[in-house]
């Protein structure tokens, strides 16, 4: 068996005449932490329902643990947890009830099913809301409690739709910090999400999509330094001249200059040191600036570089 | 897996506000309604048998075959009917002044062999009272000429003879013909109907088509008809139980007679509890959005409700007579009409008929169901 553990190959998924998946390609290996990042409505979703076979797609091949996946490939399925968008809980039975019916799907030893419903809940802190119903839970609360569910058995692969959608971000760093611990005890993970950063930080890979296409993947710096655009600096200047600009877009490694309000905002493509170049300048001219600060290029620069719009149109 | 699923679902389902109040309190409410209504007019139903109050005066020494006769019939039969309510009375004197003060509708003499069955006003107690005697006497000619000239019969005509007494219980004075017995029928067939909705909310545990829950179930390595049988079934025993209560309330708190054995009684609405939760499966098999999960069943029940007589008693009648095949094919009326016909004549043809045709439409939904859920193994999401 090669090391992969999920492979798609040119799927390819319509609604009507609307193309959602289009000619994808991905392979996720073990023990990874892949981020499938894109902006809403960018197939994302739909990619995921076609790799768990709830989604009939038109083309192409989907192999899980080398095997090909399909609805009653029940060995598969028995290895993943998927933990979906949307909170998929019973709203009648309370938290213990939840995790154990779904965990039950899986493990049928009553008492392995039950150390694990345990741990499940330990792990996402909801020991002290066994007796809760759903809809007695806090936002936050009612998200570890999908997570709950569908991670209680253990499985080997794991699904993230989107789980931190709504989430206030003490809850969102619990999340966070709970699927790197799972991934250190071993669970492949694959991790859809519009927010770059949480992918940045979590993710040991990442793929971009738009429209369906998988358009750039690599680990985060590899796409960063992709990039034209390496530094961007930020200045206040309440007397810049177009003297001031021109002179600024002469300095080594700046490449655009652009005007916003009383700021000006600097484009560099690579070097070292340019705000330390820039300000020079400004105190050799002896002209006023106020705040300055400097960012680094992030994953939606690579994304507005690819497909000239931001992540989160 | 089936009986975690199943257990789960019982769970799940009977905790649902909706299903308690629809179908559980609901149908109490109604039948109280219509108690107040007209369960007077039941009680005083001309059509309905009351146990008659009759006095016996026995000038003999010793006890007769017809004293037994009369204690035999003022035991009450399986379908809670007490022909008789003796009392006996020392001399014709005493047993005269309480038929004048209206403590029993008349008195049986019986002075050496002879029985004088002495009323005050002619009517169904009347009639009945001398239908009595007249069947005894006749079964005792028989009796003693079989005894004379065929002796080695004797056995097998005391046979028959109980045959005739228990028949004499049952179809003579044993039946509820009331006509507002069908408002309770119907409301009995509508709470079975309601079931439909228990159905649809099963399915939206286990269809990813319809819900997010449905969409991890699906994730999971699970059969889905076999979830889908567990849920059936889950949902089936939570509206018999339903339909119980309902029976028994009419019957013991109401006081209402509905004439069957509760057991037979409740036999009957098990199965329409089927047709409801297989109907309910069909539809939430066919009908993948859940917006439609509450409206159809409801539509549906109170459709099929309706035209079996839960508003208008007479409409049953009026289809039967312009399309008989209406209530052939309406749930709620075969139904009430399986509760009409036990009632009134018993296990006839047309009642096994019926019978049949319900479990035959439980076995025709669930099949049709099963293929409409296992062609789409791929959902539309």
């Amino acid at each position: 068996m090669s090391d992969n553990i999920i492979s798609i190959s040119n799927l390819v998924k319509r609604y009507g005449d609307n193309v959602a998946v289009d000619h994808f390609n991905l392979e996720v290996k073990n023990g990874e932490i892949l981020g499938l990042l894109g902006p809403n409505g960018s197939g994302k979703t739909t990619t995921i329902n076609c790799l768990l076979s709830l989604l009939k797609y038109d083309r192409g091949d989907i192999q899980i643990f080398g095997k090909p996946m399909a609805p009653d490939a029940y060995d598969i399925k028995s290895q993943i947890g998927v933990v979906m968008q949307n909170v998929a809980v019973i709203d009648t039975l309370n938290v213990y009830e939840n995790v154990d019916f779904f965990c039950g799907l899986y493990i049928k030893d009553k008492n392995l099913r039950k150390k694990y419903v345990e741990e499940a809940l330990e792990f996402t802190g909801l020991t002290d809301y066994k007796k809760y119903k759903p809809k007695k839970l806090s936002g936050g609360l009612l998200r570890r409690l999908n997570i709950a569910c569908g991670i209680a058995h253990k499985p080997k692969l794991i699904l993230f739709d989107e789980p931190t959608v709504a989430v206030d971000p003490q809850s969102r760093n619990a999340i966070l910090e709970g699927i790197k611990k799972m991934n250190r005890d071993g669970a492949t993970i694959v991790y859809t999400s519009h927010y770059m950063e949480e992918v940045e930080e979590l993710c040991t890979r990442v793929v971009i999509m738009d429209h369906g296409k998988n358009v750039a993947s690599g680990t985060s710096s590899e796409l960063k330094s992709s990039l034209i655009n390496r530094e961007t600096i930020r200045i206040g200047l309440p007397n810049k001249s177009p003297e001031i600009i021109a002179d600024l877009k002469e300095i080594n490694h700046v490449y655009k200059v652009l005007e916003d309000g009383n700021d000006v905002v600097i484009k560099c493509d690579g070097g070292e040191h340019n705000l330390v170049h820039v300000l020079s300048y400004l105190s050799d001219k002896n002209i006023p600036f106020g705040h300055v600060t400097t960012e680094l290029p992030t994953l939606n620069d690579v994304f507005l570089e690819i497909t000239g719009k931001e992540l989160r149109d | 897996m089936f009986v975690r699923i199943f257990l789960y679902k019982i769970k799940e389902l009977t905790r649902m506000r909706s299903i308690v109040g629809w179908n559980f309190l609901f149908p109490l409410v109604l039948a109280t309604a219509f108690y107040v209504g007209f369960g007077n007019l039941i009680k005083e139903d001309p059509d309905t048998f009351k146990t008659i109050d009759v006095g016996y005066v026995n000038t003999n020494s010793q006890d007769s075959p017809f004293s037994e006769l009369l204690e035999e019939l003022s035991k009450e039969t399986d379908e809670h009917i007490q022909v008789l309510n003796v009392q006996s009375f020392k001399d014709e004197k005493s047993a005269s002044k309480a038929m004048d003060d209206k403590k029993i509708s008349g008195f049986y003499l019986e002075n050496g062999d002879k029985i004088n069955t002495v009323i005050k006003e002619n009517g169904l107690a009347s009639t009945t009272l001398n239908q009595i005697v007249r069947a005894y006497e006749n079964a005792k000619f028989q009796l003693e000429e079989i005894t004379t000239n065929h002796p080695e019969k004797i056995e097998q005509a005391i046979k028959l003879q109980s045959k005739d007494l228990n028949l004499m219980k049952e179809h003579n004075f044993g039946n509820n013909t009331s006509r507002y017995l069908q408002y309770f029928f119907a409301l009995i067939a509508m709470s079975s109907l309601f079931s439909s909705w228990i159905s649809t909310s099963m399915l939206n545990g286990i269809c990813a088509n319809i819900s997010e829950g449905g969409k991890r179930f699906e994730c999971a390595p699970a059969n889905k008809l076999v979830a889908v049988a567990a849920g059936t079934l889950a949902g089936m025993l939570i509206q018999s139980v339903s339909n119980a209560i309902v029976v028994i309330y009419i019957q013991y708190v109401l006081n209402i007679n509905i004439g069957i054995p509760l057991g037979e009684t409740i036999l009957i609405t098990t199965i329409g509890s089927g047709i409801g939760i297989a109907a309910g499966t069909l539809i939430g098999s066919l009908l993948p959005n859940p917006k439609y999960h509450v409206v159809v069943p409801l539509l549906f029940s109170m459709t099929c409700s309706f035209f079996s007589g839960l508003m208008w008693d007479q409409i049953k009648q009026l289809i039967q007579y312009k399309c008989p095949i209406i209530n052939k094919i309406n749930p709620a009326a075969l139904i009430t009409d399986s509760l009409f016909i036990r009632a009134t004549y018993g296990r006839t043809d047309t009642y096994i008929q019926n019978i049949i045709i319900m479990l035959s439409m439980i076995v025709g939904c669930l099949f049709i169901s099963s293929i409409c859920l296992r062609r789409r193994k791929y959902v539309s999401l």
